[in-house]
């Protein structure tokens, strides 16, 4: 019986506690759908008096200084190609060093899995530099390539790949295929749960990441979704809550969504990279 | 038979090459260029860079020099968010996981997800909601302590608000990473260990201490570093919540570096605070795992 009362103080708790996850969340779309004035008026009132759509309508109407929709579309087009860059070049250099005869393996494999313990940090001024020297900043090439260098998903992959049973390539091998075909018929299939948590991870970190996207790009067209809401809170949204809540709430729901479908790979992915 | 060996060394090394150029062009390049970079009095409109030698890394060093105060006091505010935050994350990061846990299975996955959802939100809207929430005249907060008759309190403008702000809006959206670490950790110690130790009728609280924790060691020791890691490189939450404000008490040192770098133009002192930064770093990082392990 002690152990039923335990078991209903648990839930109340954990109810309690995802509230306080839950209302910042739902207070930002209650306030996207408030008149300005009704959002500075005392009093707490979940639900606006006025429902208003005139927060959504300005913030995705067309407006040169504030293209939301380009920085969504932005947003995800730097996020994408970032992610299919990385699965493409660290799948191939992953699967090099798990299996292959590449020359100097060794000495590759510890100089990247070493890179993993320098901070970032120390690249960001001089990275800076060299797009400004080639011409880059303000491109989407300065918002894609700085993130494929990191060797995450090439030490994650290589683990994946030599625990993999040597068995099926030698078969495929004997039946004439090259290593090319092996590597993409039957390496690649049985990849797929890892490559899809390395994409998770690698998406996430590019669409979320702020310090480098705020320095490298200054035209309004080029910016990013994340970066577009900081410099917006600054600017003309800065007096009016219910546009700056409505313009997080396009640019939260989608990440929203797509975590909540994808998160579950992501936490078996957490599971698989060894981190335990 | 010496000719198909290079010829199949040759092949293999293709599928490495594209990784290979990304890696040497936008990391150890860089990472030669950012050390010569330090070594010049470098101004990003001249052309012209002067080579000083280490003459950046003794002005960091010389308390007479501006940049002194900008690396230290920069640092100090770093470490200060470091020492806050990281203890919670840590800690409550462990409490959620044990919560979601003790759970009825039906409900766990939901409690998980919805503790995990903040972390897809991007820094600047943490940042947007959590000014609105802790705003002094119009937040949530504030209302809700007038409504019950208490003093308003001044969230970002005043120390130590500031800081438990900064921290609050920083647990709120990473706390979730860390507790789905924790739970994958818990998940994996053996369920023989905590009937052996019921059996011996060991309390909840006994098996939590000599069971639990000793099992998830090495991943406290993974959360510790990676969270201090995180927190060190904190930027977004202070630059657009407190502007490093009040006065510059949560000026953080990245927020330092950026300026010196971009406002004042001085790339070579910029480039020698990030690498000291970055230094501090990872002694801080070995020495945790030094101090972690010594006592197995």
């Amino acid at each position: 019986m002690q152990n039923k009362t335990f078991k209903v103080f648990v839930v109340l708790i954990a109810i309690i506690i995802a509230l306080m996850f839950i209302i910042p969340i739902l207070w930002m779309l209650a306030t996207s759908f408030k008149t300005d004035q009704e959002a500075f008026t005392a009093g707490i009132k979940w639900l606006p008096k006025v429902f208003t759509l005139e927060n959504y309508q300005y913030s995705l109407s067309d407006n040169p200084d504030t293209p939301v929709l380009k920085w969504i579309g932005n947003s995800l087009f730097v996020g994408i190609s970032g992610t299919l860059l990385v699965l493409i070049v660290d799948t191939l250099a992953a699967y090099g060093l798990a299996r292959l005869d590449v020359p100097f393996k060794k000495l590759f494999i510890s100089i990247f899995i070493g890179s993993l313990t320098i901070p970032w940090v120390i690249t960001f001024l001089p990275l800076y530099m060299e797009f400004n020297k080639f011409g880059l900043l303000d491109t989407y090439a300065v918002l894609i390539l700085p993130y494929t260098a990191n060797a995450f998903g090439v030490f994650l992959l290589y683990q994946y790949f030599r625990g993999f049973p040597k068995e099926l390539e030698e078969a495929a091998l004997l039946d004439g295929a090259n290593k090319w075909q092996v590597f993409m018929k039957v390496v690649l299939p049985s990849a797929r749960p890892v490559i899809w948590t390395l994409a998770i991870f690698t998406f996430m970190s590019i669409y979320n990441d702020f310090l480098w996207p705020l320095v490298t790009t200054n035209s309004p067209e080029m910016r990013t979704i994340t970066t577009g809401i900081a410099i917006m809170q600054q600017g003309s949204f800065v007096s009016s809550p219910g546009r700056l809540m409505a313009l997080t709430s396009i640019a939260t729901i989608p990440a929203v969504l797509l975590f909540i479908i994808g998160q579950r790979s992501f936490i078996k992915g957490v599971n698989q990279t060894g981190i335990k | 038979m010496k000719k198909s060996k290079w010829k199949s060394q040759l092949t293999s090394s293709l599928f490495v090459l594209p990784y290979l150029l990304l890696f040497i062009f936008f990391l150890l390049i860089p990472i030669g260029y950012g050390a010569w970079i330090s070594l010049n009095n470098w101004d990003l409109l001249n052309p012209i860079h002067e080579f000083v030698g280490f003459k950046n890394y003794s002005k960091i060093f010389d308390s007479s020099s501006y940049l002194n105060d900008l690396f230290f006091e920069g640092l100090k505010n770093t470490i200060q968010f470091v020492v806050y935050s990281v203890p919670l994350l840590i800690v409550i990061g462990l409490g959620l996981a044990l919560l979601v846990n003790a759970l009825p299975r039906r409900i766990k996955g939901l409690f998980r997800t919805i503790y995990f959802i903040p972390y897809a939100v991007s820094v600047s809207v943490v940042a947007i909601i959590w000014l609105w929430i802790l705003d002094t005249n119009s937040g949530l907060i504030n209302q809700y302590l007038q409504n019950l008759n208490l003093p308003i309190i001044p969230w970002l403008t005043d120390m130590p608000w500031a800081w438990i702000s900064l921290v609050i809006a920083t647990l709120w959206w990473t706390i979730g990473f860390n507790m789905v670490i924790f739970i994958n950790a818990l998940n994996d110690v053996p369920e023989e260990l905590y009937e052996a130790g019921a059996l011996d009728g060991a309390s909840r609280w006994q098996r939590f201490i000599y069971i639990t924790l000793p099992s998830i060691k090495p991943t406290m020791l993974f959360v510790l570093i990676t969270s201090t890691i995180a927190s060190f490189n904190i930027y977004g939450q202070p630059f657009l919540m407190t502007r490093g404000g009040p006065g510059t008490s949560t000026k953080v040192l990245l927020m330092n570096i950026v300026d010196e770098a971009f406002k004042q133009r001085q790339l070579g002192n910029a480039a020698a605070m990030s690498l000291l930064m970055a230094f501090i770093m990872i002694i801080i990082s070995v020495l945790q795992f030094r101090i972690t392990n010594r006592k197995e």
